[in-house]
Formats: C-alpha cells, sequence, structure tokens
C-alpha cells in the first residue's frame, strides 16, 4: 500500500465509524452538534498516531498474551498525560477539546488500531495510519453532528436556520442512533459506487 | 513473542512502572502551571463579573469552607469605592450530570438595591451540545439572571417550579439545577460576606425546601412538580459523558 | 434582612459548615440505573458489545451474565483502590491507569478462577469474558461510581444495576434482531444500520422512564 492510500483509506474504504463500525460510543456520546464531532475527532486523531507510533515500537517486546492490557496501560498513560500536559500550556485548546479527553480512554478505536495495525506494522505506516483512521473519524463525527445539529437544534456550526421549533430528540441518545443508522446506509451506497 | 509468565508479568510490570513514573512525572511538572492558570482565570473572572473600572483594584477576600467545598467572596474596590463583590460559588446541594458546577457570580449595588452584573462558569464537566451550553454568552440561564435583583429571585428551575426564575438549557434540566444552585449558593455567600444571612434555627425553619427534583411525598410549600410525560425534552442523555469523564 | 428565597438546605449548609447529602434509596438507584440512565440506550456506554454480540437472545443472556458479574466485582476493587490508595496518596491522577489494569487483571483472574472451580460456568461465560476488557462500560461505571461519591454498598449495587440494564437492553434488543432476521429489510438497511435505527426505538422507549425515580 502507497503511503497516500494508508491515509486515504480512512476516509472511504475503511472509515472506522461507517465501515469498521469502531468507536461506537463517543461517536453517538458527543456528536450532538457539528463543532463537538470535529472537537473530539481532532482530539482522537492526536492520541491515535502516537499511540500508534509508540505501539509499533514497543510491540516487539510485548509478549502476545498481556498484549491487550499493555496497550491499554500505554494508550490511558499517554491520554493522561496529554490532558495534562494541554491543561498546563495550552489552556484556550483545553477549553475547548478538555472534555473529550477523558473519553478517549475508552474509545476502541485507539485499541483496534493498535491491535490490527500497529502490533503489526513500522512506525512510519503507523503513524500515516493514525493520520487516515484519525482523518476519516473527524469527518464521521463532524457528518453526524452537523446533520444532528440541523435536525435537532436547527442550526449549523452553532448559526442558528430555524428558531426554536426543531425536535429535540435528534439531539437526544435515539437520534444519536437513528441518524447514525441512516448515514451509513448513505455512505454505503456512495461507497459502492 | 511468545508468553511465558516470567517475561508476562515482567513485560507489564515494566510497562506499568514506566508509564506510572512519566504520568507522576508530567503531573509534577505541570501541577504549578495549572494552578497558576487556574487562579489567573479566576482572577480575571473576578474581574469580568463586575462593571469595568478606572485604577488599581484592590481586592478583600473572605472565604467559607462547607464541607470539601470553599465559597469564596472577593469584594473589589477602585478609588476607594466598592465596585462590586465577585463570588466563587459550586452548587454545593445539587450535583450537575458529571460534576459539581462552578460559577463566578458578581454582585453589584445600585441604589439600595442588589443586582447580579455577571456570571462566569468556572468549571463544569457537563455534556457537550447540552449542559455544557452553560458556558456560552447568552445562554438561557445567564439571561434569566443576569441584570436581576437576587432578593426577588426564586432559585428553581421554571420547569420544576412555575415560579422559578431560570430558564432551563434545551434538553439539562439537570444541569440548569445545578447552575440555580451555584447561583443561590452564590447570593448565599454574599449575605454572608456582609453579615446578612440569618442562619439562626428560625430563619432556617422558615425557608423553603430546595427539593426540585421529584421525589416521593416531597413536601415542598411551592409545590415542586415535574409534569408527568414531559420527559424528553427536559433529560439529559447522561454520560455521553462518558461521564467518564473525571468530570 | 430577607433571607427568603434561600433554601434550607444551602442555610443550613452556611450555619453548620457541612453540606447534607440527601439520601437517595437503594430502590431509587437500582430503577434509575437500570430505566432512566440506561447504561447503553442513554448513557451510550458498551455500544459496541451491545452491537457485536446481540444476534441470539442466548449469547446475549451469556453475555449480560458475565458483565454483570464482572462489573460488581471490579466495583468492589476499584472502590477499595480509590479509597485507601488513590485518595489518601494523593495520586487520584493515575486512576484512569489504575482501574484499566484492574479490570483487565480482573478479568483474566475470573476466567482462570472460573475455568478451575466450575467448568459449567466457565462453558458458559468463557468466550465472553476476554471481550469484556475491552467494554468501555466497565471501566466508565468504575469511573462514575467514584464520581457520584457512594459508599461501598451504594456503589456496588449501582454498578450491578447498571450491568442489569446493559443485559436488560442487550437481550431485549437481541430478541429483536432474531425476528428481524427473518423481515425482509432493505439491501442497503441490512446488519449494522437498521440495528442501529432499532436501538434509537428502543431509546425511545427508554426515554418513557425519564424522571420516574430522582438520579442518583
Amino acid at each position: 500500500m502507497s503511503k497516500l492510500q494508508l491515509i486515504t483509506k480512512g476516509i472511504l474504504k475503511e472509515n472506522p465509524t461507517f465501515v469498521l463500525i469502531l468507536g461506537m460510543c463517543p461517536t453517538l456520546g458527543v456528536t450532538s452538534s457539528a463543532v463537538n464531532g470535529m472537537g473530539m475527532g481532532v482530539a482522537t486523531m492526536a492520541v491515535l498516531i502516537m499511540s500508534n507510533i509508540v505501539i509499533s515500537l514497543i510491540k516487539n517486546l510485548i509478549p502476545d498474551k498481556v498484549r491487550i492490557p499493555a496497550f491499554i496501560v500505554v494508550i490511558a498513560s499517554f491520554v493522561t498525560i496529554i490532558e495534562m500536559l494541554m491543561k498546563a500550556y495550552v489552556p484556550a485548546l483545553y477549553a475547548s477539546l478538555g472534555v473529550f479527553i477523558p473519553l478517549i480512554v475508552v474509545n476502541c478505536i485507539i485499541l483496534g488500531r493498535a491491535e490490527a495495525f500497529a502490533s503489526k506494522n513500522g512506525v512510519v505506516d503507523s503513524a500515516l495510519d493514525g493520520v487516515g483512521i484519525g482523518l476519516g473519524f473527524t469527518l464521521s463525527l463532524t457528518v453526524i453532528g452537523m446533520v444532528r445539529e440541523a435536525l435537532g437544534a436547527g442550526s449549523i456550526f452553532g448559526y442558528n436556520f430555524a428558531g426554536d421549533v426543531m425536535p429535540l430528540l435528534f439531539i437526544l441518545a435515539p437520534g444519536g442512533f437513528i441518524v447514525l443508522g441512516y448515514l451509513m446506509v448513505l455512505f454505503n451506497k456512495i461507497a459502492k459506487r | 513473542m511468545k508468553s511465558s509468565l516470567k517475561n508476562m508479568v515482567l513485560v507489564l510490570f515494566t510497562i506499568t512502572a514506566v508509564s506510572a513514573l512519566l504520568v507522576a512525572l508530567v503531573n509534577t511538572v505541570t501541577k504549578e502551571t495549572i494552578a497558576q492558570t487556574e487562579q489567573k482565570n479566576k482572577d480575571l473572572a473576578k474581574l469580568e463579573v463586575l462593571p469595568a473600572f478606572e485604577g488599581e483594584a484592590e481586592l478583600e477576600e473572605q472565604t467559607k469552607q462547607i464541607g470539601d467545598f470553599t465559597v469564596g467572596v472577593t469584594k473589589v474596590s477602585a478609588n476607594g469605592e466598592v465596585v462590586g463583590y465577585a463570588v466563587e460559588a459550586p452548587s454545593i446541594t445539587k450535583n450537575g450530570y458529571a460534576d459539581r458546577i462552578y460559577l463566578m457570580v458578581g454582585f453589584v449595588e445600585k441604589e439600595g438595591q442588589t443586582l447580579i452584573n455577571g456570571i462566569k462558569v468556572l468549571s463544569q464537566k457537563e455534556t457537550p451540545g447540552l449542559g455544557a451550553n452553560m458556558t456560552k454568552e447568552g445562554n438561557k440561564l445567564e439571561l434569566s439572571a443576569v441584570g436581576k435583583n437576587p432578593a426577588e429571585m426564586t432559585f428553581k428551575v421554571k420547569k420544576d417550579d412555575a415560579s422559578g426564575s431560570f430558564d432551563s438549557l434545551t434538553g439539562s434540566t439537570i444541569s440548569s439545577r445545578a447552575y440555580a444552585n451555584a447561583m443561590e449558593t452564590a447570593y448565599a455567600g454574599y449575605l454572608w460576606a456582609k453579615g446578612e444571612l440569618d442562619t439562626s434555627e428560625e430563619a432556617i425553619a422558615d425557608a423553603p425546601t430546595g427539593a426540585s427534583t421529584v421525589t416521593e411525598g416531597a413536601d415542598t410549600p411551592t409545590g415542586a412538580t415535574v409534569a408527568e410525560g414531559d420527559y424528553a425534552n427536559e433529560t439529559e442523555p447522561e454520560a455521553q459523558k462518558g461521564e467518564i469523564s473525571n468530570e | 434582612m430577607d433571607t427568603m428565597n434561600i433554601s434550607q438546605e444551602i442555610l443550613q449548609a452556611f450555619s453548620t459548615g457541612e453540606v447534607a447529602v440527601a439520601p437517595i434509596t437503594i430502590f431509587a438507584i437500582i430503577i434509575g440505573a437500570i430505566f432512566v440512565n440506561n447504561v447503553v440506550l442513554s448513557q451510550f456506554l458498551g455500544i459496541c458489545p451491545f452491537l457485536g454480540v446481540s444476534s441470539k437472545v442466548n449469547t446475549a443472556m451469556g453475555m449480560g451474565a458475565a458483565v454483570t458479574f464482572v462489573m460488581a466485582l471490579s466495583a468492589v476493587v476499584t472502590w477499595c483502590l480509590q479509597e485507601f490508595i488513590l485518595a489518601p496518596f494523593g495520586i487520584e491522577y493515575m486512576q484512569t491507569i489504575v482501574f484499566i489494569l484492574v479490570i483487565a487483571a480482573l478479568v483474566q483472574m475470573v476466567e482462570i478462577v472460573l475455568r478451575k472451580v466450575s467448568p459449567a460456568l466457565y462453558r458458559a461465560l468463557g468466550i465472553f469474558l476476554p471481550l469484556i476488557t475491552t467494554n468501555c462500560a466497565v471501566l466508565g461505571v468504575a469511573i462514575l461510581m467514584v464520581q457520584k461519591e457512594f459508599s461501598l454498598v451504594t456503589g456496588v449495587i449501582y454498578s450491578a444495576a447498571t450491568a442489569l440494564g446493559f443485559a436488560l437492553a442487550l437481550v431485549l434488543f437481541a430478541g429483536i434482531r432474531e425476528r428481524l432476521e427473518m423481515e425482509d429489510t432493505p439491501e442497503g438497511m441490512r446488519g449494522v444500520p437498521i440495528a442501529l435505527v432499532t436501538a434509537g426505538l428502543l431509546a425511545m422507549a427508554f426515554m418513557g422512564f425519564a424522571n420516574v425515580v430522582p438520579l442518583p
């Protein structure tokens, strides 16, 4: 696979949300608005790239049976460290992305990629895989957020176009499931072409 | 790599030890900076919730410890005149969705009346897109209070109690309740700092109860009820948070 | 001075310097965790196993039982760790790492013990156990329990009830999916998309439980 393909595959062919169906919890949890979806996507991408790099570096040192716990510890430490660093040195960024950071620990995308890609590939490829999957995740979350925000709050990226009349349901839990389901159908249709 | 008990334990132990060490290290390095940033934000917030003034600010701080919480009242004066009071208060008796909500509330005195001049959310861990909207400028909760005289307010959300002063945020009654609770604490803190809070037993007995959640047989004199069937709009899906957040 | 618009609770707090915590009944915790704040359908935790192991009612029951067991057990362990190690030493920032490691270890241990002690139970639950490590609901609930400042007993009850809520949602969902299999679903909707829409409808039904009990 070429380096470029590694990046682009995450957007369509191996889209983490619509094709791999990974990381559903944060996907549904934070996509009540487009900005939130994007924020979560970017924060996840950052963690994913770094965890992929570290895991591909240490992959040969870890016995198979404790692979998963070892990966989880690496990821959890990462997330904690990133949270602390952001809080201390880029408080403005932390103010906007901070709420998503702890959620990343339980995002199975990170562990999924560690297990499926980084533990079998080199450092550069793993980093690129992180970029690709991260991009795909960010795009998907932004789109889901946009649809839910537009249907449920009548606004896009915070700009209100419909007043207060839209069915709030789409911002709440059921709307998350339903919008994701229909978007998945749409995505499969487009991707098949 | 092949697994044997020895290398499994060894590797896992090493990884955990290294991770823990790194986390501890970063924590030591950043702790100071984080505390400073928080203090700076707090100091900024104190001025933000009060009207602009000329000259050097003089701060006079009083704090009241309530359990694990601190209510901090800062009297801000400039050129010998009192600008107002900035009160830092948590929602002491009501949790938000994920955690307490901390507010900085500015009180000013005009013509013998107290007015709420400004509100800033210092910390909250509510659901993004729902409860977290309380940090946005001009949100319903803020608009419900700013410019009002706190003595004439009822610190409840309208959904729970028709006489309540607070419009709740869409889909986030629990967050809104906690916000109203923090506002109430802030007002109590302001009165306390001025020596005007009557905490005698009679006053407590006369005070309204704060139960604004639906509790069986809660005899609230104001008759706090939540209409049945008024379900959807008023519940916040918890932990979208994955409330996991150490929120 | 008129302080009449300040509630008893807050006056009391200022007077005594202590916050009187309104007691939450065990009943409210259980109903709240199973129905009102269903872990899958309203908190969005544990969606992966919810979608992954829900094609048959039998497997859904097995998974539900395994999760309930592990969640209750991990609640005890994480509560003790938080109370006796993390909090006293002021290393709460290690919470995520410690909890996640403990849960992973616990799952492995349960697997080993179960295999020795009760082969029958192991055969029933065994294949689900490794899946639980990656079930974010287990970690999520452990952290929530600490956040909500529950005591050990209420914490365990809360965790077990949450897990029962997970099991309930899973079994209900599997029942619906078994039926769906036999329906002539439009091609593009087959599989995960229709499952998601179904979950949405189920979540909508669960919203009917909102405000039934005061939330913990």
